[in-house]
């Protein structure tokens, strides 16, 4: 979409830097680019890119950071010199802003009602605001004139699709799920009726299949309002989805910016080449992922020349000298770059040695065993070893009735986490289990762990029954090494590397000379120098500090090795490097793992066998390529379909509704409520386990599912089966 | 919604506490030296009673029994709301008691009331401007507010605006000019406290992504701070007056003595002097049970100034 009158926005040269003790950090350092009416233009760049604070630069909320340079002009408003009232009206007007973690972002005393209304009131009288009014007194808030801001904020949470607004409109933000309460946070910010939405990684808090649905708002907003969106995001691949022309950040610096396809398609600057690299294909299963060498620098220096010089294989010295010229490379691209004939040259030259060493690595993979759950189907697996870990008819329920009244008056509510899970995980293999959040992927790692007891069934380590923590032989501890989601609150803060890592010695009597031997080696292992092993967390990047945490996990040399969602959070590029180690290192020491997340790309990538579940059930496991190729669940399926593809050659399709709640889990086929193809039968009946090829289905259509799964062309959306819902 | 079992604990929690307190009054006012029965003669009739009567009042008030008996007839008679009567005039402790304690009530809530409306502006400015001198001004303040004696300040008050200025009188009760000094005496050290309270919620509130959320909406700073910030920033603050209040009772005691204002402090005083033993314990009792019903309100008013608590348990 080309604009040929003014830009509705039009960042020039912007420079923004924040003041601290140690000198000034230049976080945005010349940012020039355009959004257009109507227009989708995403942002891309690693953390530390500066690509926030663009966006903050521009609704006015930089601080504590400072525009020291360029222009922001908004429909021919220079908004970095205009009044802060003016801006203050901008926003509640023309510029609204959606950010990332709806959990945060809402305030938690208020109703969802009461802060959209509050937006429509500013965007109705902007200049008058009477904090009695907002306080809502009485006397001082109109009746008449709220009650039709009330009507229009259930026109909005309809608009955004929350279903039943009318009876939500009195909820308070954490009666919400994650993706509704990002679904209000855009209500909200569709109560100013903006031109230009700025979206902060709208989607990174999100489920995939959530994701894809607020995309697709997104998507429709433009077409039904003409709203602009500057798309903030780490992720090409929402950007494939989604934006019209792409921006990439890199050291508050713009690298590249074009039409999405043509960028996505043809990168030309190393930085985007590299951070296309790093994604993970659907055939890369088990192979090497690239990755950008070196870190995003916490801070870029005043000195002259490209600021990405530093990792790029291609930078001359004249790179670190000389700012790089901005060349224009047709087809209304832009490219900050002085060396591109070279980098362009040694690229096509390099591209059939590309092919030859992605064979290369893919030979060095170790063939690992595939093997399948002991329950009868499979008679190849050897029966005198046992399964390093076994779960076998295993469910948690939890009790969440309130009082001992509230269970004489409706009896007990419970919440079933994990409900019947079977598996067996032999030496050497490695399983991924996947779901969205709610399907009781984390209660299956804590159970597995020992930190929760199961209520039905039996947890075995080869093939001993195993209890709680409390009841686990040391032995037994020693043998499984977990991976925590979140290092960064899953490791002591106060603790050095070295004592964090210690801990499970240290707990297994080991002395301090051995210790500090072990400590070496892990770092060497897990490829960080020796001299972290004296820092603190504060001092480590997310992933040195996921390293760290991988170090701890394998001190004991554990026979299992459990990781729960072991990227999430990370940038592309560090998320490349981690998973290629975890490979390194489970092929080297032929670790058993058992890697669970919501991330089907991550989980495809790393296992030989998949487990989906949905509700605590497990709906389908098979091998990974086979569950990637041909799923034979309508759930496996969906996953699939909602991640978004770079390539862009389908649009990413988003799963109907939300997950329902574990307590009132719905009857027979526990998906049937978002099922695409489901029959009344599905509803009436739980269907039985059916085995499709490989891999295994709890669906009463697997086979037909699996069957569309392969003819299926992406755009034909009309089922063949009749929709019954 | 308030869950039943959360109610029931509180319940026992306070029998607990009130049987506690009731045991040591009881216990520490038979371990003091002095015959009461000799002292309220004296007092009544100016001169040394005869071993007859005291005798006769020893019996007439049950001062003979043993220790635990006698205790075991008073919690008796509590639980018939009788709480005893006094040993000078024969009146019902409980009669007393109604009769003093509004204007106690009266000064503990206008110290409350000066104290909120001292601390939450301040509180509030200081966080705005942080580090700033207005910040450092404030801080000082709430130093020397924390640190002063309230019965000093109560006669520093007395000096410069009632000796000096002449603006209020210097002691009674009854019109709200009689309330003004008592007031701000026994307020101030509770006011400095809640203003370093209020200024470190805010700073932690005005932190949080709602906040900017809040304003990239276009409200104005006033409204981001007083609607928004100030709402979450009070749901610990409350918690803090409420656990206050039990101590303003206490210094209520010695601000009524100061000010020689006619209330629960002035009653319990003389009574404790006049070994009038059923009043003592009545007024004891009576503040313990205010107390413990101010604790049950701020956890009540806590689950409704926080709805995530309100319908059990944040939300994963």
């Amino acid at each position: 979409m080309t604009v040929a009158s003014d830009p509705l926005l039009d960042v020039e040269n912007l420079h923004t830097h924040f003041r601290t003790d140690e000198g000034t950090v230049r976080a945005v350092d010349g940012a020039s680019f355009t959004v257009g009416e109507g227009e989708i233009v995403g942002i891309v760049g690693e953390s530390g890119s500066g690509k926030s604070v663009t966006g903050r630069s521009i609704i006015g909320l930089e601080s504590p950071g400072e525009i020291v340079e360029g222009s922001i002009t908004f429909d021919g408003t220079e908004l970095t010199d205009a009044s802060p009232a003016t801006r203050r009206r901008l926003r509640g007007t023309s510029i609204s802003m959606v950010f990332q973690d709806p959990n945060t972002t809402l305030n938690p005393v208020f109703t969802v009602g009461e802060q959209i209304q509050e937006s429509l009131k500013v965007h109705a009288d902007p200049d008058r605001q009477r904090l009695l009014e907002y306080l809502g007194v009485p006397l001082f808030r109109s009746r008449s004139e709220w009650s039709g801001y009330r009507e229009r904020a259930i026109e909005l949470m309809e608009q955004v699709g929350i279903a039943d607004p009318g009876d939500r409109i009195d909820d308070y933000p954490h009666e919400f799920s994650g993706g509704m309460r990002q679904r209000v946070m855009l209500a909200i910010a569709l109560a100013a009726q903006p031109d230009l939405l700025i979206a902060d990684e709208p989607t990174t808090a999100l489920d995939t299949t959530t994701q894809a649905q607020i995309l697709e708002r997104l998507r429709e907003l433009r077409e039904t309002f003409g709203t602009a969106v500057l798309l903030i995001t780490h992720d090409l691949g929402v950007v494939a989805e989604t934006c019209d022309r792409v921006v990439v950040l890199y050291g508050g610096e713009v690298m590249e910016a074009g039409p999405t396809d043509r960028v996505l398609t043809e990168p030309s600057h190393p930085y985007t080449r590299g951070l296309l690299e790093c994604l993970i294909e659907a055939d890369d299963h088990g192979s090497r992922l690239s990755a950008i060498d070196g870190l995003v620098p916490d801070r870029f220096g005043s000195e002259p020349g490209c600021p990405f010089a530093s990792r790029c294989d291609h930078a001359v010295d004249e790179c670190r000298t000389v700012d790089p010229p901005v060349v224009d490379v047709g087809d209304d691209r832009r490219v900050a770059c002085g060396e591109l004939d070279r980098v362009r040259r040694r690229t096509e030259s390099d591209d059939g040695e590309t092919t030859v060493s992605g064979h290369a690595s893919r030979e060095g993979v170790v063939p690992r065993l595939l093997a399948f759950d002991g329950d009868g189907i499979d008679p190849d697996t050897d029966p005198h070893e046992h399964p390093v870990l076994e779960l076998e008819g295993v469910s948690k329920t939890y009790d969440t009735t309130d009082s001992t009244l509230e269970r004489l008056r409706s009896g007990r509510q419970l919440l079933r986490a994990v409900d019947g899970v079977d598996l067996a995980v032999e030496p050497g293999e490695t399983v991924g289990i996947v779901g969205e959040s709610g399907s009781g992927k984390s209660t299956i790692v804590r159970l597995l762990t020992g930190l929760e007891e199961p209520t039905d069934g039996e947890v075995r380590l080869d093939g001993t029954s195993v209890g709680s923590v409390d009841e686990r032989t040391r032995e037994q501890l020693a043998d499984v090494g977990v991976v925590f989601q979140d290092a960064r609150s899953s490791i002591n803060p106060r603790l050095t590397v070295a004592e964090a890592i210690a801990e499970p010695l240290v707990e297994a009597g080991w002395d301090e000379d051995r210790r500090e031997r072990r400590i070496e080696e892990l770092l060497e292992l897990v490829e960080l120098a020796p001299e972290y092993a004296q820092r603190r967390p504060h001092q480590l990047s997310g992933g040195q500090l996921q390293r760290v945490a991988i170090a701890r996990a394998i001190a004991l040399e554990p026979r299992l090795l459990v990781l729960d969602e072991p990227v999430s959070g990370l940038d592309v590029s560090i998320r490349a490097k981690i998973l290629n180690l975890l490979a390194d290192m489970r092929d080297r020491l032929g670790l058993t793992t058992v890697v669970i997340s919501h991330d089907l790309d991550v989980v495809t990538h790393l296992a030989d066998r998949v487990l989906v579940t949905y509700l605590g059930r497990v709906v389908e496991r098979g091998p990974a390529e086979t569950l990637c190729d041909r799923p034979s669940h309508p759930y496996t399926k969906a996953l699939y379909d909602a991640i978004p593809s770079v390539t862009g050659s389908e649009t990413a399709r988003a799963l109907a509704g939300e997950i329902p709640s574990p307590v009132n889990r719905p009857g027979g086929c526990a998906f049937h409520t978002r099922c695409p193809m489901a029959e009344p039968e599905c509803e009436a009946e739980d269907p039985a386990v059916t085995r499709v090829g490989e891999a295994r289905s709890r669906c009463h259509f697997a086979e037909s599912v699996a069957e569309r799964s392969t003819t299926d062309s992406p755009d034909s959306e009309s089922p063949d089966v009749p929709n019954s819902s | 919604m308030i869950s039943t079992n959360f109610l029931a604990y509180r319940l026992a929690t306070a029998l607990i506490v009130l049987f506690g307190v009731s045991v040591l009054t009881f216990g520490l006012i038979y371990l003091t030296p002095g015959d009461p029965a000799e002292t309220v003669l004296i007092q009544q009739t100016d001169q040394q009673p005869s071993q007859e009567a005291v005798d006769a009042f020893r019996a007439e008030h049950g001062l003979n029994d043993p220790i635990p008996l006698q205790y075991v007839d008073w919690v008796a008679g509590v639980f018939q709301g009788d709480i005893g009567q006094s040993y000078y005039s024969d009146r019902p402790v409980s009669e007393m008691i109604v009769q003093h304690a509004p204007a106690t009530v009266e000064l503990a809530v206008a110290a409350m009331v000066v104290a909120l409306l001292i601390a939450i502006p301040t509180g509030v400015l200081s966080a705005i401007h942080r580090g700033e001198r207005l910040d450092v001004a404030c801080q000082l303040g709430a130093l020397v507010g924390v640190s002063m004696p309230n019965f000093w300040l109560g006669y520093l008050l007395i000096i410069v605006f009632s000796l000096h200025l002449g603006l209020f009188p210097v002691s009674g009760s009854g019109g709200l000019e009689n309330l003004v000094l008592p007031a701000v005496a026994l307020g101030t050290g509770m006011a400095a406290i809640v203003t370093r309270l209020v200024r470190t919620a805010m700073l932690e509130e005005l932190d949080r992504a709602y906040v900017d959320a809040v304003r990239s909406k276009g409200l104005g700073e006033r409204i981001v701070i007083y609607k928004h910030a100030l709402r979450n920033a009070l749901i610990p603050v409350v918690t803090v007056v409420g656990l206050q209040f039990g101590f303003v009772l206490n210094g209520a005691v010695v601000i009524e003595i100061v000010f020689q204002r006619p209330g629960l402090g002035t009653l319990l005083v003389d009574a404790i002097f006049a070994r009038d033993y059923p009043v003592v314990q009545g007024v004891v009792l009576v503040t313990a049970v205010a107390f413990v019903l101010t604790n049950l309100l701020v956890d009540l008013s806590y689950r409704y100034l926080d709805p995530r608590i309100r319908l059990g348990g944040v939300s994963a």
